[in-house]
């Protein structure tokens, strides 16, 4: 590969690797929870803010043309750990808001003001992370200590970015296939059934908010560790409804569809047509590709609401075990005694 | 306080406009349940048709007449071929929601595809002021103004005092029950969408008048702050919506003289979160129901 095509392709996985990580975290928001997260870009904002001060040098470095709060300047694991945890503590009071006995509209519509107010506020508070102006220069993590090259070290951000992405699947499929996941998805089927069940309803909102939460700051770390610059502008609401539409055509609360919509949808739009030639007045590729979207959305709705890769119906043996794919085909090719289909309270 | 004066004047031109298209918004929720978000968008085409009709040496109030019908048209053929396809196929609440997202995004960004990222905006005649107490007001604001009063005024009389009324309340209500008492809901539904996308027109003209220069996204902007007017009243209640509309626009054009005019609309939605942490049914709904939609 020439260098060009190396440059590019890394920048692609990274960006491939944000996008994944967001949209699980969406998904467990709202493909698992049934929870309608309209602010969930608000969470990626918070991530990539966090991390951002914390590891810039203090905002009197450069001239002092950018302001903003904190910069202690903090060696690399920290911005990252420090933003995932502020994710998780920020659903908290968004969740508070929002989901106090509302009906599920009211929510989306309270949850989209909120993100509404976070971006203006955040444009107009120049003291608070520069205003419209955003910060930049943020350091690459590591890049002193590993003194490797441009090129390499994007490759090794790659491979970072995938140990992430592996881990989080990890950690998103250990909860969906928890006794805590049962429970949100019997919150979203039938919420007073749940209740009903003892399961505390307001406590299980608040958890996938701040799971989901933290996952989308991860995510917004990652992009803005890797970019070094993040504005008001790169999260505006109609973002999350990116992610849902990956959400939904790609298969909602199945992490393999979701992963496939993300491919589809954020990577597969953006970049099929970054090589077409510009035609017409500036910005009618992104208008063409929005309408794209919209109509993705009907069709997918129409013809498959379940997505492209659909919810796995979870399957036990005869002794109580959750089977796992493999083993469900292994039962099947041996003939023997059949999974048990429905789900077990 | 010398500002406050004029803020007034501008926030009750801003009610008058955000009234006629939070009851439009309301009033087809509240007989169908579907939350449209594609509502800003229908406004958006309507005003570029009235731009249109202006273009061609029409007043622009003749323009905003034929918005008005465009408007009621889109509405109900929106309906008839994207949204009761998808109710009939078993789409529920949110994917509604969902499915009128992308309908509005396919209008925003068509209208984005044919006019270009350019601004335009309305030849209207030249304006004179008038002082109306403390008041400063131009003609066509005082004209925008006594469009929303009539619009409110029939908006009332035909809830209150005809048959239709009654049978759109009673939808509203409960359509089921509507329906055994034989009342044809699924006219009612359809004339439900006309209303409000007649209102809807007409709201988007008016928006594009009083904002001076508008672009394919003008509307769009506009729409978070009618939802928010909408569910602040109550979302159903045409009365909320009219209330919601003038707590709305006064407070966000009295915040953009007194705090910082960027804060103008985060105001408005402060209060609308506050109103929902404490009265989450909105102002004058009696209680917030959960109910399936109709179409």
């Amino acid at each position: 590969m020439s260098l060009a095509w190396q440059f590019y392709v890394t920048t692609l996985l990274v960006y491939t690797g944000v996008w994944v990580l967001g949209a699980w975290g969406l998904n467990l928001q709202f493909g698992t929870a049934g929870l309608l997260s309209f602010a969930f870009i608000v969470f990626q904002a918070v991530g990539a803010y966090t991390a951002g001060v914390l590891a810039l040098g203090p905002d009197t470095g450069n001239g002092g043309y950018q302001h903003y709060i904190g910069g202690y300047a903090l060696p690399f694991p920290l911005p990252l750990l420090a933003a995932i945890a502020v994710g998780a503590i920020v659903a908290v009071p968004i969740g508070l808001v929002a989901l106090r006995r509302l009906r599920s509209d009211y929510q989306a519509v309270a949850l989209l003001v909120i993100s509404i107010i976070a971006t203006s506020v955040a444009s107009n508070e120049p003291h608070l992370f520069n205003g419209a102006a955003g910060i930049s220069l943020v350091p690459h993590p590591l890049a002193d200590w590993l003194g490797v090259d441009l090129l390499t070290y994007q490759w090794i951000y790659v491979g970072f970015v995938f140990v992430l992405c592996l881990l989080a699947w990890f950690f998103v499929h250990r909860i969906t296939h928890s006794p805590l996941g049962r429970a949100m998805r019997a919150m979203r089927d039938n919420e007073h059934a749940a209740a009903s069940l003892a399961k505390n309803i307001i406590a299980l909102r608040l958890l996938a908010f701040a799971i989901g939460g933290a996952l989308g700051a991860a995510s917004g770390a990652v992009l803005v560790l890797f970019i070094g610059t993040w504005a008001p502008s790169a999260w505006l609401y109609p973002e999350t409804f990116v992610f849902l539409a990956a959400i939904i055509i790609g298969g909602s609360n199945n992490m393999l569809g979701v992963f496939i919509g993300v491919l589809l949808v954020p990577i597969g739009f953006a970049e099929s047509t970054r090589f077409l030639p510009a035609i017409g007045h500036p910005g009618l590729i992104e208008a063409l590709q929005w309408i794209a979207i919209g109509f993705l959305f009907l069709i997918f709705l129409w013809f498959r609401p379940q997505g492209i890769v659909p919810e796995r119906k979870h399957r036990y043996s005869r002794d109580g075990h959750l089977l796992s794919v493999l083993q469900e085909l292994i039962i099947r090719f041996r003939g023997g005694p059949r999974p048990v289909p429905q789900e077990r309270a | 306080m010398q500002f406050l004066g004029p803020s007034i004047g501008f926030g009750l031109v801003t009610a008058s406009i955000l009234t006629m298209a939070a009851v439009g918004f309301t009033m087809q929720f509240g007989v169908t349940n579907i939350l449209n978000l594609a509502f800003g968008e229908v406004m958006s085409v309507s005003g570029f048709v009235a731009l249109m009709v202006s273009r061609t040496g029409m007043s622009i109030w003749a323009g905003m007449a034929v918005a008005a019908v465009f408007g009621a048209l889109l509405s109900y053929a929106l309906n008839r071929a994207v949204f009761v396809p998808f109710v009939r196929r078993g789409t529920r609440l949110f994917g509604m929601v969902i499915v009128t997202i992308a309908v509005g995004l396919i209008i925003q960004n068509g209208i984005l595809a044919t006019t270009g990222p350019n601004f335009f905006s309305y030849s209207v005649a030249q304006e004179s002021s008038y002082n109306v107490g403390p008041l400063i007001l131009t003609t066509s604001q005082i004209v925008i103004m006594a469009i929303a009063v009539i619009c409110m005024l029939v908006v009332h009389g035909l809830l209150r005092y005809t048959k239709l009324g009654m049978a759109m309340r009673a939808t509203a209500t409960d359509s089921s029950l509507a329906r055994s008492c034989g009342i044809r809901t699924e006219r009612i539904v359809d004339v439900a969408w006309l209303i409000s996308g007649a209102m809807c027109g007409i709201a988007g003209v008016t928006l594009f008048i009083n904002t001076t220069s508008f672009t394919a996204a003008t509307a769009n902007s506009f729409l978070v702050v009618i939802v928010a007017a909408a569910i602040l009243g109550g979302v159903g209640q045409p009365y909320g919506a009219m209330l919601g509309a003038l707590v709305i626009g006064l407070t966000s054009e009295i915040a953009a003289s007194f705090i910082n005019p960027s804060y103008k609309n985060v105001v408005a939605f402060v209060i609308l979160v506050v109103v929902l942490l404490f009265r989450p049914q909105g102002i004058l709904a009696e209680i917030a129901t959960q109910r399936e939609v109709t179409a």
